[in-house]
């Protein structure tokens, strides 16, 4: 029994395939998700989504959102996601130096 | 080199069936060859602009309308592979907008008994309005900026008829040069679209709106852009972005709603050998829910949740729908824009032709002058 699993933004299908298992961050805290998990729905805090497939962990982060639990079927609805195989570490070490320069 | 006067009226749109029709009047007077150097004849066509001519200029300009005419012809593909382009972007969010709608539906649903307070649907009497202006970035698309910026103009000028203060949104190259020169009225930002609208950009525009709805700045937030009709027409309509209503209904100004589960996409398709782009009505399906899902957080802070992304997603679709526009008026702007070049180069060969007709006779006869002078 698998999860499908579908991340959904503005413009585009982020992910859309079967998982065994997710770590959501929520407004209240991380939810772990296992198959036959109970429905229910949620908002989604801008954090890390993680993804089992087979053992192996991937990770996406998420820029905050919704999430629906149904039978076994969950849909993610964020404004933003980046896979962290497509991120850049220095780019993103970057931005972040200039988004604390901008705050302080 | 001297060549007789010529002077020719050619009808713009001779037709072949029609002979009556192609009034043709030459006069040529073989002896009279002027002595001053001025190779000057005129083409009167029936809208009256006279081509000044010489015969290496005529060939300049018919090269330079054969360029024109290919620039043309390549801005129309060029315009016509990016609404193909633009088409799929629209298919691809609607993944997100159909679940967000069924889940919005689902949340009214088991929401109505209880008392929601969500800042963002609420309506307050109204002293100021935020007006989201969205152009394009380029020219040559017809009238398109025009209409945006007038129907701008008209809004503008019904608020303040009303007494209501407004500002200004604009999103757009076009639209931020016309309000930079005017600086009478305000203006709460300047924003560029780049050429594919991405939930980024969209995301810019639905911060600035937020953030002013929420501080109570602005009482109404209202979204102007330009919804395809088809490819010859668009419209500029105005919708009240916010507050929003709950069930997530569009409402225009007039107080239209439509449903948020109906939804219009566009293709592209060809019509008799043309390429031209149709509307689609879709109707999302809202399915009862299974009433055990359980909410993770309390109402309120789902809401808080959903909107803000519902927000998103109508701003994004309002950019969508203005690149199309544009597109569009892009397309038959450019192909009305070629015909004009082709035909321009027709005539112009017509001219050059006699032109060239003439000064081979001219030549001859001086010949046969010169020949018979010596007898």
């Amino acid at each position: 029994m698998t999860l499908n699993l579908c991340v959904l933004t503005p413009n585009r299908i982020v992910w859309d395939s079967e998982v065994k298992e997710i770590i959501l961050s929520t407004n209240s805290g991380q939810i772990g998700v296992l198959p036959n998990h109970a429905p229910i729905a949620t908002a989604v805090d801008i954090g890390i989504l993680r993804i089992r497939l087979n053992d192996q962990w991937v990770t996406m982060a998420l820029m905050g959102g919704f999430a629906r639990i149904g039978n076994n079927k969950i849909t993610i609805l964020v404004n933003d996601a980046e896979k962290s195989s497509d991120i850049d570490p220095e780019e993103a070490k970057q931005t972040l130096e200039i988004a604390e320069a901008n705050l302080s | 080199m001297s060549c007789s006067n010529l002077t020719m009226l050619v009808s713009s749109k001779p037709s072949l069936s029609d002979a009556s029709n192609l009034s043709f009047r030459s006069v040529l007077n073989p002896f009279q060859l002027p002595s001053q150097n001025s190779p000057s004849c005129s083409l009167s066509r029936s809208s009256v602009t006279p081509v000044q001519c010489g015969l290496r200029e005529l060939r300049t300009r018919i090269e330079s309308v054969k360029n024109t005419q290919k620039i043309t012809e390549a801005m129309k593909l060029v315009a016509a592979a990016k609404v193909r382009r633009a088409q799929e972007a629209v298919v691809n969010g609607r993944p997100f907008s159909e679940t967000l709608v069924e889940v919005l539906y689902n949340i009214n649903e088991q929401l109505q008994t209880e008392d929601i307070d969500v800042p963002l649907t609420k309506v307050r009497p109204v002293k100021k309005v935020a007006l989201v202006v969205c152009t394009g970035d380029r020219g040559l698309c017809g009238g398109f900026n025009n209409n945006i910026i007038k129907k701008a103009e008209a809004r503008i000028a019904e608020l303040k008829d009303l007494g209501l203060d407004y500002t200004i949104i604009s999103v757009g190259k076009k639209g931020n040069s016309y309000f930079l020169r005017r600086p009478y009225i305000p203006v709460d930002r300047f924003l560029e679209g780049g050429s594919l609208p991405t939930a980024k950009e969209a995301q810019a525009i639905a911060d600035d709106a937020f953030s002013l709805f929420i501080s109570e700045e602005v009482d109404k937030v209202e979204l102007l852009y330009t919804k395809f009709v088809s490819l010859v027409k668009s419209d500029p309509v105005i919708h009240t972005l916010l507050p929003l209503s709950p069930k997530g209904e569009i409402c225009d100004i007039n107080g239209n709603c439509v449903d948020a589960a109906d939804d219009e996409f566009f293709r592209l398709t060809t019509k008799e050998g043309k390429l031209t782009v149709e509307r689609d009505a879709v109707r999302t399906k809202t399915e009862d829910y299974s009433a055990i899902l359980e909410f993770e957080q309390d109402p309120v802070q789902i809401l808080d949740a959903l909107l803000p992304l519902y927000l998103n997603s109508q701003v994004l679709r309002a950019l969508q729908e203005s690149l199309a526009s544009e597109l569009a008026a892009r397309m038959s702007a450019m192909s009305s824009a070629t015909d004009n070049a082709v035909e321009l180069k027709k005539n112009l060969s017509i001219v050059y032709n006699r032109e060239r007709q003439a000064k081979i006779t001219g030549e001859i006869l001086e010949i046969v002058a010169g020949a018979n002078a010596l007898q």
